[in-house]
């Protein structure tokens, strides 16, 4: 690093992390990852490659075994809402409307209900779903209860966003919309995104880096820098730069050897 | 609309059940034996199955003398009296065991112990212990409904997906908010439905006591007295009221659980 340079937003430095139990598992071992502040970075490897625990360590819900993880220089000690984490799994409060889902964070901080209505009200206008605000989320479909989720995080104004698979469960035409406004998002709020996936294409469209994972124990096997031009369109997705970046990268996971 | 479709067919499966035995009780009428060895001695006289016409009568009797209105009465107010005491206790406290663990150990022998002693096993402590007026009754009920609402509540706190504490916490909740906000609506299912078996509970709760420490005027006490003689058509009303009085709380019961979890997806 030269001298200077601002300090990674996020940072990994040699991270190992096991579970213990009937089948102990080495989930990570020597990881080591850097993600600069406004930088969009997707996080892929194949299912066990200690993805989700990398990101649960930066959510500071696993401390590391080995190693150390650093958030805007310091050290993370357990969860909270300055890194704003998306679970992997449907997380978002069923037995409260949209709108309450929003605001949830904010009433956590202690501000009051005009200054949140106001920023639930922004939200909910960037997400499209102003007409739900008073819904509750059984009223929507999976791909809008997965971004009130991301809008959550989005409420109290985080620096950094922790993403873990947020649109894998959707099916492929819905994940492009939800890319979409990922990217919008991103581009109007120009936070600091670790985004986990398992889709290289996913990854290329989204991030400005790519790096790659190996299977269990995870560590990194591959890192890509993704020079497109944005705002990416779905033309992207068929531009001879973008092809070649996803034939590196499928071969890089090992998705070439069948 | 489906909520009507099915109270339509509830209805109509009473209305059937009710008419099957008026068919039977008008075919055994004058067929089936009147005098009976009831062990000591015989009884004559006796209605196997009595028939609407002796039910109605018997009915209007029970009704113009007050008996069957002042029955309900004291056996209702019992009933409501004991859920109410024993779900606010139950469910408080099966709220602290849940949410804090170390109280958890502590309790649950307790539970164990409780949870499958008969509701009457307690009876005879409870007359020694409150006397043989209403406290003992009520509080026999508040026991069985505390030791299912204690279960509803404990269970439902423990089971809280650890998905939702992971986002509460991620977007900054703590201690009491995330309780009141995440913890107890995720377990209000179990706590309602707890709630709903409770209810049940203590029509059996109190109609096998009433029935045991028999005073007028009471359901159970009107049960026991028509046994003696034996007076079938005054059991036969008894039953049936008590049967509909289970009915109108499990009712209201149910639409408790549908308000206090009226966000949860349904199978249609």
């Amino acid at each position: 690093m030269t001298a200077g340079a601002p300090p990674p937003v996020l940072e990994a430095v040699d991270v190992g992390y096991g579970y213990s139990g009937p089948t102990p598992v080495q989930a990570l071992d020597g990881l080591s990852l850097e993600v600069k502040d406004g930088e969009f970075v997707a996080l892929l490897g194949p299912v066990g490659s200690g993805k989700t625990t990398l990101l649960r360590i930066f959510a500071g819900f696993l401390r590391p075994a080995r190693g150390r993880v650093r958030c805007s220089g310091a050290s993370v000690d357990g969860p909270g809402w300055q890194r704003g984490y998306v679970l992997q799994e449907e997380a978002v409060f069923p037995w409260m409307t949209v709108r309450g889902n929003l605001e949830f964070g904010l009433l956590a901080k202690g501000m009051g209900p005009d200054e949140r209505r106001k920023v639930s009200d922004e939200l909910l206008e960037l997400i499209g779903l102003t007409a739900f605000a008073d819904a509750h989320p059984k009223e929507l479909s999976t791909g809008m209860s997965k971004m009130v989720e991301v809008a959550r995080v989005l409420a109290t104004d985080p620096s950094i966003l922790l993403l873990d698979e947020p649109f894998g469960a959707l099916d492929a035409h819905t994940r492009q919309r939800m890319q979409d406004a990922l990217a919008r998002l991103w581009a109007q709020r120009r936070k600091t995104v670790l985004f986990v996936t398992h889709d290289a294409e996913e990854a290329l469209y989204l991030a400005d880096r790519v790096v790659v994972l190996s299977p269990r124990p995870g560590r990194v096997k591959a890192r890509f820098t993704v020079d497109l031009p944005r705002p990416r369109s779905f033309e992207s997705r068929f531009s001879p730069e973008f092809l070649a970046l996803k034939r590196q990268v499928w071969e890089a996971t090992g998705l070439d050897a069948g | 609309m489906m909520t009507w479709t099915k109270a339509r067919r509830a209805v109509i499966a009473l209305v059937a059940l009710t008419a099957v035995y008026v068919l039977a009780a008008e075919i055994g009428h004058g067929r089936l034996p009147e005098r009976l060895w009831l062990g000591a001695h015989y009884v004559d006289n006796v209605k196997l199955l009595p028939t609407w016409r002796q039910l109605t009568e018997e009915g209007a009797f029970l009704i113009e003398s007050n008996i069957l209105v002042d029955s309900v009465v004291v056996s209702t107010r019992r009933v409501t009296l004991g859920l109410l005491l024993g779900s606010v206790a139950g469910i408080l406290l099966g709220l602290l065991t849940g949410a804090a663990s170390r109280l958890e150990a502590l309790a649950d022998p307790w539970v164990a112990f409780f949870r499958f002693t008969p509701a009457l096993a307690l009876l005879p402590l409870f007359v020694v212990w409150f006397g043989y007026g209403e406290s003992s009754k009520i509080l026999l009920i508040a026991a069985n409904v505390a030791v299912v609402t204690f279960l509803g509540a404990h269970q439902g706190v423990r089971g809280v997906s650890r998905v939702y504490l992971d986002a509460a916490a991620s977007l900054g909740a703590e201690g009491w908010l995330r309780f009141r906000k995440v913890v107890l609506p995720a377990a209000f299912p179990s706590i309602f439905s707890s709630l709903r078996v409770a209810a049940g509970l203590a029509w059996v709760t109190i109609v096998v006591a009433e029935l045991v420490n028999a005073q007028m005027p009471s359901l159970g006490y009107l049960l026991a007295l028509s046994g003696a003689y034996p007076r079938t058509p005054t059991m036969m009303i008894a039953l049936a009221t008590i049967g509909a009085l289970v009915l109108v709380f499990d009712l209201l019961a149910l639409l408790l659980y549908a308000w206090g979890t009226r966000w949860m997806e349904r199978a249609a």
